[in-house]
Parts: C-alpha cells; structure tokens; sequence
C-alpha cells in the first residue's frame, strides 16, 4: 500500500475574513435598522452558536462518562470545537454592555421605567416583575453569564489539555481524570444550560414560564451539535484526513443518535406544548397565542407558519430520512439532514427570541422582515469566529488522539461489537 | 448509496497509534466457561427446593393474604372502606400504581434500551430485571382495577360496543393509561418471554436426559419446539431486537403517560410540564433501586458473583446516582418555577409542600431521593454490598414518598381553604398495599425457582470464551 500523498492544513484565514466580514455588516445593521434589531440579531446567532458548543461538550463529557469506545475518533474533533467558548465569552461583552449602558433594549425588565404591552403600567410597576426582581435583575444576569461562561471555559480547557496532554505522553490518568470531570462537569452544564437560557431567552418574556423550558434547550444543543459533528467527519473524509479511520459504523452511531434526539426533542417540544395547550390557563398560552393568532389588524401571523415549519421540518421531516438505514452511512446524504438540522435548530431559536420584540400594536415582530438580514449576517460572522477557533485548535494537535486507550475500539469498530 | 468508508489507505497517523493501557473490565470472572455457567444457572431450577425457598414463599403468600382480604373486603363493603374523603379523593390507590408501574420501568430499561445501546453488562440482570417488570405490572394493576368500585364492570374500561351505547371519555389520560399499561405488559410479557425460548429448550434437554420426563414435557411446550437451529437463532434475535425496539418508546410512553394523568389538570403542583421526562427519570431510578434490592440477596445466596460482578453493581449505582440526580434537578426546576412564575397558588402548594402538614413526607422524599444516591459518587460505598442494599431500599421508599408527596399535598390544601383536610389512609389500604409486596415476592419466587434467573446463551456470548480474539472454551 503506497502512502498518501500529505494533506494540506485547512486555512484558517477565510473563516476569520467571514467572522469579521459578518460581525462588519451586522455592525452596519445597527446604524440601518437600529441598535434593537442588530442586538436582537447578535442574541440570536450567539444563542445559536453557544447551542452548538455546549452540546459540543455534553457529548464530550458523555464519551467519558460512559467509557465510550467507538466515538474516540469523532471526540477529537469537538475537543477542537470547544476551543470557540472563550471567544464566545468575549463576543458576548456586547450584549452585557448593552445591558448596562441601554438597559430594557433587549430584555424590557432590565429597566423599570419600560412600559408594558398591555400599556397598564411599567416594569417597575408590575407586580409579577417584582415578585421575580431577586433573580432578574442586571446584577444577577451579568454575574450568572460571566459564571456559565466560566464553567464552559473551564471544563472546555481540562479536556482539551489531558486529551492532548496524552497525545505526548500516553499516560491513562488523563483519562481517568477526564472522567471525572465528566461526572462533575455534567450536572454543573446541565444547570447553567437551564439557566442560561432561562436569563438570555424566557426571560424576554417574563411573564411567561415553563419548567420544560430548559430540557427543551438541551434538546436542541444536543441536536445541532451531532448534525455539526456529521458535518466536520464527512468534511475530513471528503479532504482524505478521515479516510481509512472513519467507517460505515461510525456514520451509523452518529445517524443513531441524531434520530434519537429528534424524538427527543419532539417528545419535550410536544410535552410542553400539549401540557399549555391542554391547560388552557391564559398566563401560558399568551406565549403560544402570540405565535399563532393573528395580529391586530386581522393579517395571519408569520410565525404560525414557522411554528407548522418547526413541527414538519424539526421532527417528521428528519425523522422519517433518519429512520432509513443507507441514509445514515451516506456520506453524502448524511450531512445534508445535518445541515438541515442545524438551520432548523437557528429557526428554533428565532422562534423563541423574535416574537418577544414587539410592535406599538402589541403584534410580535415577523419572521421575514429586513433585520433578518443582520440575523444571517451575525450568524455568519459568529460561525467564522467559531470555525476559526476549531481549525485553529485542529492545526496544532494529532489528527485522532493516538494514545486514547479505547482508540483501537474506535478504529475497529463495526457492527459485530454488539451483543 | 456511497462506497464503504473505510476502503481507502490507512493515513500515516495510523502508524502512531499507540494506546495506553486501560483494559475493559470482565464480564464473568475467574474464567468461567458455558459449561460453568449452564451447571449454575441450571442448577438452581434443577436443584432441590431450598428450606429458605419455603420459609420465603410461606411468608409471601401470608403477606400477599393481606391484599387479597382488602380486596374482598372492598369488593363487598364498597371504594369508601379506603381513607379518601373531600378533598383528597385520590391517594394511596393512585399512589401506589404509579410505585408500582414506576418499579416495572427498570426491567424494559435494561432489557430493551440497553440492548440498543449495546451494553453488554446488562446481561446478567436482564431476566430477573424483565420477571420484576411484569409482576410489578401485575401489582400496580391492582389499584385503578379496583378503583372502579364495582370490579365486575371494569371492562367498560375498554372501548367494547355495549347495549347502553356508554363510551369511554377518550380525552381522559385515565383511559390513555388502560391502553398504555396494557400495551406495555402485553409486550414485556411477550420480551420476557422471547428470551426465555432458548433457556427453556435447555431446560427441556436436561430434564429429558435425567429421565424427569413430565418435567421436560412442561418446559418443552413452553420451548415451542426450540432446537437452536441456525434458522432458529437466527429468528430469535431478529425478534429480540425488533421487541427491543418497539419497547423502547413504549416504555417512554408509559410513564408519560402515567405524569399526564396530573399535569393535564389545573391544580398546582401537578400542572408543570417538565413532568413527563421527570417521571421516566424518576421511574428508571426507582426500578434500579428495586433491581439491587432484589439482585444482591440473589447473587449472595446463590453465589453468582463471578457472574454479577462489583462492575455490575457499580454501572448501578451510577445509573441510580444519575436518575436520581435527575429527579433531584425536577425538584429544584419545579420549586424554581413556583417562584419564577409567580402565581400565588403554585408557590403555596410547593412551599405548603416542604413546610406544611406533610414535610415531613416532603422531607423524607428529598432525602431518599436526592441525597441516597449521592452516596454512590464513592467507590467505597459501591463496593459495600450490604450498604448498597440499604441505601437501594431507601431509593424505594423515596420514590414512594415521591407519589405521595405529589399527589395528596396538592388535594388536601386545593383552591378551596374551607374544604382542606389532612388525608390519612385506612387499614383496609394500608393491608393491600403491603399485601401487594407479598404479591410481588410470591410471584418472584415463583420464577427464580422455576425458571432460569439468567439467559444463559446472552452471559455466555460476554466471556472471554466466546471472544474470538480470545482464550477458548474447555
């Protein structure tokens, strides 16, 4: 067998030119559309991106906590995405300064003197604000997000360090220590997912509560994180850095687990919505109603059809290509319901933050409007940022960690592993 | 569809590989060959009926007594024999099936999603795990059965065309979980059973060879003609599979099913909808909790540690630590949103919880459930048998308090201040819910004597034996 020809490093400069090109045009946003929508843009692609990390993470940490053997390959690569925290921490200073500098811009509670939709009052005057001020307020957001950040960070460093520590000198305690950050990491990513989610988007609508809110979060990071695993280990393959590593198998698992969690995420999703539907108490179905019902003036409601979008396009849609088995070795299918996945998850996610911005008719914003083009384009440069930190991360490590002890299991995985 | 992918140059990273040194734990220690492991399996169907067999099934059936002399007594009397009274119309019958349906979920866990998830430990504990899942079923279908009152017409449960053209309210989750629990031990019965085929067949063979020839009779009419055929083999594990894979959601949609029965409703404390995960969550550790209850006295007196190994007893462990850490973060979510949400009543029926007439069962619930499993973060702890049993039962009696918790603190301090009451079960209840445990012994009794508490061929296919980069069988 002849060697393969070297592979060239991917270039790190075209995806820092994107993230700077779109953080560029979102800035260019503020001025056109106004700070509201850019910020509202910027909260959005951060939520998204940040979705990916931390889902990113939890798989890391599942892969330990298990003992896993046959993901060691693929592990390597979201050790390299976990690199893009640190830099999500700082591309979040923007919206803490707004916090400070323009409080209420983004989240109305934050200053008292908002006047609420129902136009009865303000914020300060609103007794379910008060009753809830001990944990909404400025302080409380600004010192919970810089915590979470630091427990992402954190953790995103220990298993990057004792992964690549062993690539050097193959000792196992790196492993036996990455497990128990594992055990440690998990409960302590669990809560700040919730509640972070809880403070960056419920609480765009403070009234509104839902105890499901955060496994539904979860869900959704679990999902976009595998579709973009899928995306990076046929990327590899394609360029021929993957080629003789990844097999049929590995596809496989990953389809697996991507069908999983899209029954996952439906059966959380579905919950939650049956649950409010069923109830029918007003103080929970204002959040659904304001997605569903028409506007003021009588015109349909955009975001019932991105609300129909989601139920087809995030469930049955992915569902039924996932449950065929030559899709999910189909290195060229495969990425493409990942890919898919991924832009749902975005939708998702503007789902849950555009419709909490208002118009002076108490009628949510519409999806399609020409702010969405600063929402693309803070997707865009955020990304490049993330996709810089991952190739950058990827230039200076060992392809797959060569001394794992499962790495064997993992290059040798196949089918007959099972019982 | 795309060639396969792994037919391609190895890279040059390849060449580097050089893994460190951290081997898989056993399966089966001390070598154990399928010689071995048929004698102990086998041996304990084939072997005389142990004295403390008797003494066991004695007390069982004395205890289950209790159940059967609180059902007649109710059938004959009438619902009101039980303590329920304004407000609290629903409680130690609802309770207890929910602990009892709950217990059963462990068993498809390990036999179903474990299969899926390829993990190979679950080998030893499935059989027993699947034989409690159905007694379990059994048990908590005692309560809504007899619930109705008048037992005689609890067919009108099912959807049968009857002369008074009466249907059933189908926007009822009481009338979804005749469904859902019928389906589901309809299919753990049909799982359980799936996997017995071939252990029977050896039964069968070893009886007919030892000249018990009535014996061999009953175990071949149940072996459906098993001679391991390929074609045979073959068929059962496409089965087993296919079972595996209808259970997994159907598992799921039980006890989802069993939260909706609260959290369509208004009152607070029960609408919330993180219920349905937190449920399951809280149904796999609770049937955890009873597997290491009734496994470790079985791998003690039976002495099949080479076969349920510390490895076994640690994997549950931190199944247990991690569902119960689970619910744990389902009491704290709730409790937050109480507050969060704001709404006078929902933040009275949690604080009326931790701090009202029953703390002390709230109390009791977080202990159990919050702060056990904590314990089994140390090693120590987890090597400890003794411990470990101590610390399962009380995972049992926490997700028992949990029930009760849930359902009678919300009923007895409703809406209404001048309805509220203090609920206090009767004796006729609290005899049938400690009959039900002798129910529960009696029937698994029944099942480690007479059928084979482990599936031989599966143990088998997890030693170093049947590794074909391995050492041989003898």
């Amino acid at each position: 067998m002849s060697a393969p020809a070297p592979i060239a490093a991917p270039r790190t400069g075209t995806a820092l030119g994107i993230g700077a090109a779109g953080i560029a045009l979102t800035a260019v946003g503020v001025f056109v559309s106004g700070l509201e929508k850019a910020a509202t843009s910027w909260l959005i692609a951060l939520t998204f991106w940040i979705g990916i990390g931390i889902g990113m993470l939890l798989l890391v940490m599942i892969h330990h906590i298990f003992d896993a053997g046959w993901s060691t390959v693929i592990r390597r690569q979201y050790e390299h995405a976990l690199a893009a925290f640190k830099w999500l921490a700082l591309l979040f200073v923007p919206l803490l300064l707004l916090a400070w500098l323009q409080p209420g811009l983004i989240w109305g509670w934050m200053n008292l003197a908002t006047p609420l939709h129902d136009g009865h009052g303000t914020v300060g005057t609103d007794v379910l604000y008060l009753k809830k001020s001990g944990f909404l307020n400025r302080d409380m957001f600004t010192g919970c997000t810089a915590a979470f950040f630091g427990i992402w960070i954190g953790l995103s460093y220990f298993f990057r360090r004792n992964s690549f520590s062993q690539d050097g000198d193959g000792d196992v305690k790196w492993t036996l220590s990455n497990r128990k950050f594992a055990a440690a990491g998990l409960p302590l990513t669990a809560l700040s997912l919730t509640f972070a989610i809880i403070f960056w988007v419920k609480s765009l609508e403070y009234h509104w509560f839902s105890t499901m809110y955060g496994v539904w979060f979860f869900a959704g990071c679990m999902r976009a994180a595998l579709s973009t695993g899928v995306i990076i280990m046929v990327w590899l393959w394609n360029r021929g850095d993957y080629r003789g590593i990844l097999n049929n198998n590995h596809l496989h698992c990953i389809g697996q687990l991507m069908l999983s969690f899209t029954v996952f995420w439906a059966y959380v999703t579905f919950s939650q919505y049956f649950l409010i539907w069923n109830a029918n108490v007003p103080e929970e179905t204002f959040w659904y109603n304001l997605r569903e019902m028409n506007n003021s003036d009588g015109q349909p409601n955009q975001w019932k059809w991105v609300g129909l979008t989601l139920l087809f396009g995030h469930f049955f849609l992915p569902f039924l290509l996932l449950l065929w088995y030559p899709l999910k070795l189909s290195k060229k299918w495969i990425p493409r319901v990942g890919a898919w996945i991924i832009f749902i998850f975005f939708l998702d996610l503007c789902y849950n933050i555009m419709p909490a911005f208002k118009d002076h008719h108490g009628d949510p914003e519409p999806f399609l409007q020409p702010g969405l083009l600063w929402t693309l384009a803070a997707t865009a440069g955020i990304g490049g940022v993330c996709v810089w930190a991952y190739l950058r991360s990827f230039a200076t490590t060992k392809l797959i960690p060569i001394r794992d002890p499962r790495i064997v299991e993992s290059l040798t995985h196949h089918e007959a592993n099972a019982p | 569809m795309g060639a396969h992918l792994a037919d391609h140059p190895a890279p040059a990273i390849l060449a580097e590989v050089q893994p460190a040194s951290l081997p898989r734990k056993e399966l089966v220690h001390h070598g154990r060959d399928f010689h071995w492991i048929t004698e102990k399996i086998c041996g304990i169907v084939e072997g005389p009926t142990p004295t403390w067999w008797w003494w066991c099934f004695g007390v069982a059936a004395f205890v289950a007594s209790f159940t059967v002399a609180g059902l007649t007594y109710l059938v004959g009397t009438g619902v009101g024999v039980w303590g329920h009274a304004n407000p609290v119309n629903w409680a130690w019958d609802i309770v207890n099936f929910v602990f009892w349906i709950g217990i059963g979920h462990a068993g498809t866990l390990i036999s179903a999603i474990l299969c899926l998830l390829r993990q190979k430990w679950r080998t030893s504990i499935n059989r027993a795990s699947e034989a409690m899942t159905i007694f379990a079923v059994a048990c908590a279908a005692i309560f809504p059965v007899f619930h109705v009152g008048r037992i005689w017409m609890a067919w009108y449960l099912f959807p049968i065309p009857n002369s008074n053209y009466i249907w059933q309210n189908f926007r009822s989750p009481l009338e979804w979980d005749v469904f859902a629990v019928s389906t589901y031990g309809t299919v753990s019965v049909l799982f359980w059973y799936i996997g017995l085929i071939p252990d029977l067949g050896t039964l069968r063979d070893r009886f007919f060879t030892v000249g018990r020839i009535w014996r061999a009779r009953i175990y071949g009419f149940f072996a459906m003609g098993w001679r391991g055929s390929n074609r045979h083999w073959s068929n059962y594990e496409m089965a087993y599979l296919i079972l595996a894979g209808i259970s997994t959601p159907l598992v799921l949609s039980v006890h989802t099913i069993v939260s909706f029965d609260f959290a369509v409703s208004l009152l607070p404390g029960w609408h919330t909808t993180i219920f349905p995960p937190y449920f399951v969550a809280g149904a796999i550790f609770s049937g955890f909790g009873m597997v290491m209850t009734l496994m470790l006295p079985l791998r003690a007196i039976f002495r099949l540690e080479d076969l349920i190994t510390q490895y076994h007893i640690d994997n549950m462990c931190k199944i247990t630590l991690a569902t119960g850490t689970m619910v744990g973060y389902a009491y704290s979510i709730e409790f937050f949103i109480a507050w969060y949400g704001s709404n006078p009543y929902e933040g009275f029926a949690f604080i009326n919880r931790a701090f009202g007439h029953y703390a002390w069962a709230y109390w009791i619930m977080v202990t159990c459930n919050v702060i056990t499993p904590q314990f089994f973060w140390f090693k120590a702890v987890r090597q400890n048998t003794t411990l470990v049993w101590c610390l399962a039962i009380m995972v049992n009696v926490g997700m028992w308090f949990e029930r009760f918790v849930i359902i009678v603190t919300s009923l007895a301090r409703d809406f209404l201040p001048s309805s509220w009451g203090y609920y206090s079960p009767s004796v006729v209840e609290i005899f049938t819910f400690f009959g039900t445990f002798g129910v529960f012994s009696f029937l698994f009794l029944l099942f480690i004597r007479f059928v084979p508490i482990m599936p031989m061929s599966e143990v088998k296919a997890v030693t170093a034996a049947a590794d074909p980069h391995g050492p041989h069988p003898h």
